[in-house]
């Protein structure tokens, strides 16, 4: 893979074909586009008015941004294609391997990180906070999604086809629900559950955007406490994503498995 | 080991090997072969499936490194000046691939969008017959259409190199013809061709020399007619039962009659097939079904896929044309 190879007129070439692809494909479209705006119906329905429930569904919203337009859909992408023999046939010509990735991520990444700034205005709209660190927020949302990048090249790495991809992206999505529902579990289960990048991400929201300490609710942090009361977590989610992009560019297949 | 490569020689391949896997299960696809296109040149590299024409055509692409050996493509290595060389070249893979639900519009805008420079797309689709067919889903094209569409982003950047493999396997006859002309014409603005094909009639007909591979060797290298030179031509008729002195005909090797038809193979075609026509004349024979036909690569071909050639194909064993 060679990185810093890249051009943005083919990125932004290639990038236009994978919009038209994900849009063209229904059920593709409803998964990238319309699941990570759901959550935001939890700011609407039940208790909205409290910290911890805006809390929750911005979280929701920011891991389904991840995990859906970005995660699913680059796995889903890369895989197709890579049967299709779109990639062999795209490595033929002057595309380099990083424009191939980024432009496939592309789309995605541009709907996730829409659903991650709207999410700020609605959320205020709806009674809530506007988030105490915004640059901290903004930084958390960054490395998400570049995890989530990397997560789908090594998942697309050890995925035989588009059908295996189901089963093979369990791992992460694992990881990613583990970390948010640890919050009720015990203080010697969380200990380890904290490692996962889910909890990471869940940490960095509750602190960045409402200032709330680790198991509080309630916005106790002073915006000059959250980068250090962020620094666990952070360390965490960056080492998840150094992890997962040295395992991709180890792992990467461009032609399918005879 | 010295590069060559000379202002004229467009491709050249030298002791080139390519081994898969490693260890115990470690196979060599490709065992050692030279190779050069001059510029200006169509040269086809023909064999069998399995031949190993794939693995070395991928080397010469810069889709894989070489095991061993050496590979410039207009002076340089595919794999370490890949941009420059990818600039200058056009590829067709084996497979076409593309993504089923994009136009053959969006397809070539797509493909052009990753390029240097650019033919506009409609010279490129009316070239080869496409520009009825914009706005059809690459799902919704005919094989024949399929390989057209790839076959024009090959040649969209209007490439100084072109590498095509198998570019007409499953084309239908009309289609095929097509690509032929398409093929030539690249060669006539001074364009270099290396392809593989496993057709015969292809080689022949459009290539200025041919390679023919076995096993990972290339085990015969020449022109068509080089290649053909030591085998011998064959005349075929039927009606063989009321002519005389049949077997007596001036520089026939055999002659053999089955099932009614009779093959002659002679190395000097015009004196064998003048005798026999003067037999026929002089009989009152009507011969039907007549044919008489210079060696072609086929019987090359076939001698050498049936394994009578000897099975290392080493360069000391191998007879007839060689460069």
């Amino acid at each position: 893979m060679t990185l810093p190879d890249m051009s943005t007129q083919r990125i932004a070439g290639l990038a236009r074909a994978n919009a038209i692809l994900t849009a063209r494909n229904r059920l593709t479209f409803i998964y990238a586009v319309i699941l990570p705006l759901l959550p935001l119906g939890l700011l609407i329905v039940g208790d909205n008015k409290s910290a911890g429930a805006g809390a929750n569904a911005v979280i929701t919203a920011l891991l389904m941004a991840a995990l859906f337009p970005v995660y699913a859909n680059l796995l889903s992408q890369f895989v197709t294609r890579r049967d299709e023999l779109v990639l062999k046939r795209l490595r033929t010509g002057e595309s380099t391997d990083a424009d191939i990735i980024v432009s496939l991520a592309l789309p995605g990444l541009v709907v996730a990180l829409a659903t991650s700034a709207l999410v700020v205005p609605i959320a205020v709209a709806l009674g809530q906070h506007s988030p105490l660190n915004p640059l901290l927020y903004a930084l958390t949302v960054l490395v998400t999604l570049l995890l989530f990048v990397a997560f789908a090249c090594c998942t697309a790495a050890w995925t035989r086809n588009a059908e295996a991809a189901q089963l093979t992206s369990m791992p992460v999505i694992v990881l990613v629900i583990l970390g948010q529902v640890a919050t009720a579990f015990p203080a010697n289960v969380r200990h380890w559950t904290d490692l996962t990048p889910g909890a990471a991400i869940t940490d960095l929201v509750r602190v960045s955007w409402f200032g709330f300490k680790t198991g509080s609710a309630d916005r106790t942090l002073a915006l000059s406490d959250t980068w250090a009361a962020a620094g666990q977590p952070l360390l965490i989610l960056t080492a998840w994503a150094v992890l997962a992009t040295i395992l991709a560019r180890r792992s990467m297949r461009w032609e399918p498995r005879s | 080991m010295s590069t060559l490569s000379a202002d004229h020689v467009d491709i050249e391949v030298r002791d080139l090997r390519r081994v898969y896997g490693t260890g115990e299960k470690a196979f060599e696809a490709v065992r050692g072969i030279d190779l050069v296109v001059d510029a200006g040149t169509i040269v086809a590299l023909l064999g069998t499936n399995g031949a190993g024409k794939t693995s070395a055509l991928e080397v010469v692409e810069g889709l894989a490194r070489p095991t061993a050996g050496q590979v410039r493509v207009l002076g340089m290595d595919p794999v370490t000046d890949r941009a420059e060389v990818r600039r200058r070249t056009g590829v067709l893979l084996q497979t076409s691939g593309f993504p089923a639900d994009l136009t053959v519009a969006e397809t070539l805008r797509m493909w052009a969008s990753t390029m240097t420079s650019t033919r506009p797309d409609a010279d490129v689709l009316a070239e080869l017959d496409l520009g009825g067919r914009a706005d059809v889903r690459v799902r919704s094209l005919s094989g024949g259409e399929l390989r057209r569409l790839d076959l024009a982003c090959t040649l969209l950047g209007d490439p100084e190199v072109v590498l095509l493999d198998e570019p007409t396997t499953g084309l239908d006859p009309q289609s095929r013809r097509r690509v032929w002309d398409l093929i030539a014409a690249l060669r006539d603005r001074g364009r270099s061709v290396l392809l593989t094909t496993h057709y015969l009639e292809e080689a022949e007909e459009l290539a200025d020399r041919v390679a023919i591979m076995h096993a990972g060797r290339i085990v015969r290298e020449g022109t068509p007619a080089q290649l053909g030179a030591d085998q011998a031509s064959t005349i075929r008729f039927q009606g063989a039962a009321a002519l005389v002195g049949l077997n007596d005909l001036p520089g026939a090797i055999t002659v053999a009659t089955h099932s009614g038809t009779t093959t002659v193979h002679t190395h000097d075609l015009q004196r064998t097939l003048h005798a026999l026509l003067g037999q026929a004349a002089q009989c009152d024979v009507r011969l039907s079904n007549l044919e008489a036909r210079n060696a072609s690569l086929e019987s090359v071909f076939l001698a050498i896929a049936s394994g009578n050639s000897d099975p290392d194909g080493s360069p000391s064993s191998v007879e007839g044309a060689t460069r």
